[in-house]
Order: C-alpha cells, then sequence, then structure tokens
C-alpha cells in the first residue's frame, strides 16, 4: 500500500472531467493531470495550464527572415557580388526567399521545441497511469502525499465517484 | 459553434469513443493483408519499375531520349512536375484552410489528404532533378561554399525559388503530418497484443502520453506548424507560375498566372482526393466516416473553383485580344484554339470549367459513380492544361523557322507511369501500416458533432 502513492479517476464522458476537476480545486485537492484521448480545452482553464510556444515560434520566424537576409546580403552583395541581367545586387526579390525561410525555420524549430518541453523522442519508455487512456477513458490522476490519511483519500474517492467516475483506482507509476 | 441540427451529423452510425479507436486501428492491427492491397500493390510495382528503366535510359543516355527539342525545350517532365505539385496542395488545403476556417468536416479527411500530399510532392521533385540530365550534379542547386569562387546560386532566379520553396512544403507537411499521427501511434502501441508492432508503433509515438499539458503543448504547436505550413500552398504554387510568366514566351507572360495556378493546385487536389477517398470508404468501409455529406462538401468546393478556373481561361483569352499583341493573339486564337494541339486545349476547357458544373444538379453531386467519374476527369482536364501551357506555346513562338512539334517518347511515358506507380505504392503502404484517419481528432467532434438526439431527429 505504501509505494501506490497516485489516485486515479477514470471517466467516460470529457464534460465530467471538467467539472471534477473544478469540484476538486474548489476542495483543494491537487489535481496533478488529467490523460485524455483528445485535447480537453475545458480541463486546461481549470488547471490554468499555459504555454509560450508561441512566443517561441515569433523568435524562429523573426530568426529565421533575418539568417536569410543576412545569408543572401553577404553572398549576393560581399562574397560574390554577380550582376544577373543588370538587377541590383541587394535585390528586392530576397523577400520570397525570406518568406519561404521564415516559415522553414518556424515549423522545425517550433517542433523541436515541443519535443524538448515535453521530453519527447523516438523510443522513449513510458507508463502511461491507465493505457486506456488513449483509446476511450478519461484519467484524473491526483498525487497521494505523506499527510494523506486514509480518511482523506476516501473523501477523494466519493467526490470523484460523485462527479461521474466510472472507476478509482491506486497507481503506483 | 457547431450545429448539428442545421449541418446533419459528421460521424454516422452513433459510434462511441471506442468503436473510433477501433475502426481506425482495425486494418493496422489485423494480421492479414487483403487481397486487392497485394493485386494493387503489384500493380503499382510494375508501374514503379517501368519508371526505374526510364529513369535508367535517362540518366545513362541522356535526356536526348526524351521528344524534346530546340524549341519545345520542357516537355512532359514539367507539364507532370507541375501536375503533381498540384495534387499535392490537396493535404496542406484540406489540413489547414479549413482548420483556419473552422470546417470540422475535414477530420475523417485530413490525414490521407496529407498523406497524398507528401507522396506527390516527392513524385513532383523527381522531375526537375532527372530534367538536369546529369542527375549526379543535382546539387549544385542548393547554395553551399563551392570551389567555384565560390559561385553562389542565382537568389534572384524563379527556379532556385522553386527548389527552396518545394523542399521546405516537403519538409513542413511531413512534419505536419507526422505529428499529428503521433497520439494515434500510441494508441495503436496501448492496443497491440503483438510485441513487435508495440515496439515499433512506441518508437514511432515519441512516447506520447496525452496527458492535459502535452495536449496544451500539442495543440499549440500544431496549430502554429499549421498556421505557418498555409502561406506556403500559395507560396509554392505562385513560385511554380513565375518560372513561366517570368519568361516573354507568348500565353506564358502574364500576371494571372500565381493566382491561377494557385487555384488550378487546389481544384486538382481537392478532386484527387475525392477520388481516393471514394475509392478507401467503399474497400475499408468508412461510409460513416466518409459519408455522403462530406463527399457533397467536396463537390461544392470544386463546382466553385471549376467556375474560377472557367473566368481565368477567359480572362487569359480576353488579354491576348485586348493586348492586341500578335504574337499572344496567335498562341489563343490559333494555336490554342485551331491549331495542332486543339484537342488539348478544348478537353482542358471542357474538363475543368465545363464539366464540373454538373455538380450544380443535385442528383449527380449524390451519386458516388457519378463524382468518382467528374473527378477523374477534373484529374485529366488539369493535366491536359499543363500540357496546353508548357507545348503549345513553347512549339510556336515569333519565327516560324523554330516552329517545331512535340510528342513524348516512351521513356517520357515510362517514367510519368513510374511516379504514378510511385504514388499509388505510397498510398497503399500508408494505409497499412499508418492510421488513416485522424482517431484523436475524430474523437475531438464526435460529442459535439455527432451526437443524435430527440431534437435533431425532430428536426430533420
Amino acid at each position: 500500500m505504501s509505494k501506490q502513492n497516485q489516485i486515479l479517476g477514470v471517466f467516460n464522458d470529457p464534460d465530467e472531467v471538467s467539472e471534477a476537476v473544478g469540484k476538486l480545486l474548489q476542495n483543494n485537492i491537487q489535481v496533478k493531470d488529467v490523460y485524455s484521448p483528445f485535447p480537453l480545452e475545458h480541463v486546461w482553464e481549470k488547471l490554468k495550464l499555459k504555454t509560450r510556444i508561441p512566443y517561441a515560434t515569433f523568435l524562429y520566424g523573426a530568426f529565421g527572415t533575418a539568417g536569410t537576409f543576412a545569408f543572401l546580403y553577404w553572398t549576393s552583395v560581399i562574397n560574390y557580388p554577380l550582376i544577373y541581367g543588370g538587377k541590383p545586387t541587394n535585390s528586392l526579390s530576397f523577400i520570397v526567399l525570406m518568406f519561404v525561410l521564415t516559415i522553414l525555420s518556424g515549423v522545425i524549430f517550433t517542433l523541436a521545441t515541443y519535443l524538448i518541453r515535453e521530453k519527447m523522442w523516438p523510443g522513449r519508455e513510458v507508463n502511461m497511469p491507465d493505457s486506456r487512456s488513449t483509446d476511450d477513458k478519461f484519467v484524473i490522476v491526483i498525487e497521494k502525499d505523506k499527510n494523506m490519511d486514509d480518511e482523506a483519500v476516501r473523501k477523494i474517492d466519493e467526490l470523484l465517484k460523485k462527479s461521474g467516475a466510472v472507476e478509482v483506482n491506486m497507481s503506483n507509476v | 459553434m457547431y450545429n448539428v441540427k442545421v449541418r446533419g451529423v459528421l460521424i454516422e452510425g452513433n459510434k462511441s469513443y471506442h468503436d473510433i479507436t477501433q475502426d481506425v486501428n482495425g486494418p493496422l492491427l489485423s494480421k492479414t493483408t487483403p487481397n486487392w492491397w497485394w493485386m494493387a500493390a503489384f500493380v503499382a510495382s510494375s508501374m514503379l519499375i517501368w519508371g526505374v528503366w526510364g529513369f535508367y535510359n535517362t540518366v545513362t543516355v541522356g535526356t536526348g531520349t526524351w521528344g524534346l527539342n530546340n524549341s519545345v525545350s520542357w516537355g512532359w517532365a514539367i507539364i507532370n512536375f507541375v501536375w503533381w505539385i498540384g495534387i499535392g496542395h490537396a493535404g496542406t488545403a484540406f489540413s489547414i484552410f479549413l482548420l483556419v476556417l473552422h470546417q470540422k468536416w475535414r477530420t475523417s479527411i485530413n490525414r490521407a489528404a496529407e498523406a497524398m500530399t507528401i507522396f506527390a510532392v516527392m513524385a513532383a521533385g523527381m522531375f526537375p532533378l532527372i530534367h538536369m540530365g546529369r542527375v549526379w550534379d543535382g546539387f549544385y542547386a542548393f547554395p553551399y561554399p563551392n570551389t567555384r569562387g565560390p559561385l553562389w546560386t542565382n537568389f534572384n532566379s524563379p527556379l532556385f525559388w522553386d527548389v527552396t520553396a518545394i523542399s521546405t512544403y516537403l519538409t513542413a507537411s511531413f512534419l505536419f503530418w507526422y505529428v499529428g499521427m503521433m497520439p494515434d501511434f500510441a494508441s495503436i502501441r496501448d492496443r497491440t497484443v503483438s510485441k513487435i508492432k508495440k515496439k515499433i508503433y512506441g518508437i514511432l509515438s515519441f512516447g506520447w502520453l496525452g496527458s492535459a499539458r502535452g495536449w496544451l503543448r500539442f495543440e499549440s504547436a500544431a496549430l502554429l506548424m499549421g498556421g505557418l505550413t498555409a502561406p506556403l500552398v500559395v507560396s509554392v504554387h505562385s513560385i511554380v507560375a513565375m518560372d513561366f510568366a517570368a519568361g516573354i514566351v507568348p500565353g506564358w507572360h502574364s500576371t494571372i498566372f500565381p493566382p491561377f495556378f494557385v487555384v488550378g493546385a487546389i481544384f486538382s487536389g481537392f478532386a484527387m482526393v475525392l477520388t481516393l477517398m471514394i475509392i478507401v470508404r467503399k474497400v475499408y468501409k468508412y461510409e460513416e466516416y466518409v459519408t455522403r455529406k462530406h463527399l457533397d462538401a467536396i463537390a461544392r468546393v470544386l463546382t466553385f473553383v471549376s467556375l474560377i478556373m472557367g473566368v481565368a481561361y477567359v480572362t487569359e483569352i480576353f488579354i491576348a485580344w485586348y493586348s492586341n499583341s500578335p504574337y499572344e493573339m496567335y498562341v489563343f486564337f490559333k494555336s490554342r484554339a485551331i491549331g495542332d494541339y486543339a484537342f488539348e486545349f478544348w478537353a482542358m476547357i471542357v474538363c475543368n470549367a465545363i464539366i464540373p458544373q454538373l455538380f450544380w444538379f443535385k442528383k449527380i453531386r449524390t451519386n458516388i459513380t457519378m463524382v468518382f467519374i467528374i473527378s477523374i476527369f477534373i484529374n485529366i482536364g488539369m493535366w491536359f492544361e499543363r500540357f496546353v501551357i508548357v507545348v503549345t506555346s513553347l512549339s510556336k513562338t515569333w519565327l516560324p523557322s523554330t516552329w517545331h512539334n512535340y510528342s513524348p517518347t516512351t521513356t517520357e511515358v515510362a517514367i510519368y507511369v513510374g511516379t504514378l506507380g510511385f504514388f499509388v505504392l505510397g498510398i497503399l503502404l500508408f494505409l497499412r501500416f499508418l492510421p488513416m484517419m485522424a482517431a484523436s481528432e475524430l474523437k475531438g467532434i464526435l460529442k459535439e458533432t455527432s451526437i443524435v438526439t430527440e431534437n435533431t431527429k425532430n428536426h430533420e
């Protein structure tokens, strides 16, 4: 029993999950995480989760624009100024490549940031609290800390079941 | 908000979340490969092998094995390149334009459309490569510090923009497609009983968990990647159009080309999606996911886009007359309308601007066989469009002494058929080994769009 330090509330319905999360938070119970087969926006709101990835993407895009211009200017104006058809070496048509490479830089680095933040890589071993959460179940994970006595655990169990949980399990993952 | 009462349900058959998992993962987890799959794979491989022969012939002997001449220096290779790129626009158009427009009916089709994009763009990329003649010098197209100066590539040339734009498009589409599949890979990993499959799909899923924070970051990253890729749909084909429009050849030198090409790309891409999805829903019995309403929606989009194509053709002809340039007028009124390639010209007009207008009739739009046939006509019509643009313009320019007709050789046909085989084989492998519908996205829209209540029934 001492090793099983997580309480899992298993739900069938996405709306019941977000309601349950709200009720748990009202009762000052910490929700560690919610596992679901698809994104639940209401749960993010209730858990006050935020991501800063959009700001990072903006920086990557800006880096792509500036980097491409710097490269084109260096190659075409400084390193080997070759005249094509009488056009100026510092050409307005650089915009096309700057546009395309801004996108490329934004896409690749955004993905990299996402994978790094989530600590995901090919072959990473995972222990799902309940593997049915990639199918049709929604799982609320509550950390059971040392201060929690049996009474507190029973209260959480009751609360979860009242909000519509079909199962309440203990897990050590 | 999606209104079931107005739009009808998106996923029929009152499915549960578990049903969706079963339906999408079923064909992947099944141990037996259906017979039709082997048959199709055999045909596609044979086509591919013939294409490899064409490639071999071109590489060892040279582009002299093609029907090109000094006047018509761009032949089937460029026609097929543009045709494939056009088809390759469907995936992104579906995934991203419809995502931005909150069109929820995209969810059962977007994954397959994206796969189509990947294989079509790869098929397209082979043509410029082989057209160089010396394939082994293909890396000259990329700017790298070399010992020739260093002499950089011409950064003001639409041909170099093409290389960059298409490489970027392929990379971005592939990453977006792959990221979208990670939750579904995890679902397969957790369902399969085979140890090997568990290992492989586990690696492919990158250790996906599906926690609230993970989903938030996933949604944010996927939306950003999609949003960034969306403008590429416009830019890639605009740049392809500039390969033509930046030249002074009569019939090419026109500002209408970039928008005209972008619309044409979406047109042929959507038509190919229709062709493919009609087959897939039939053989995989996905009629409840790719419903008649989905096909109807695509048909409506095609009707509208076909009208734009018609206007573009008329505009081109009008501008040729309005320009008062004898060379422009010759191309449109003689060379194309009544010249040696009149059949191709009129086939283009009929297939692209006239036949899709049959979709105005509800009877035709809801008849799957008719829809399938019309989608094939559009695919053919779009091929003819590129033929008309490339060949009629080049074969008869300013000096009659340079006039020269063009017809393809067996090698050129072989390469084209080879890319068709490559495309079909790619799609077959995708259908067999990867989740062909975005299960997580389908689950996400299920409750909102597909649960039939008493009220909905009364309304209908």
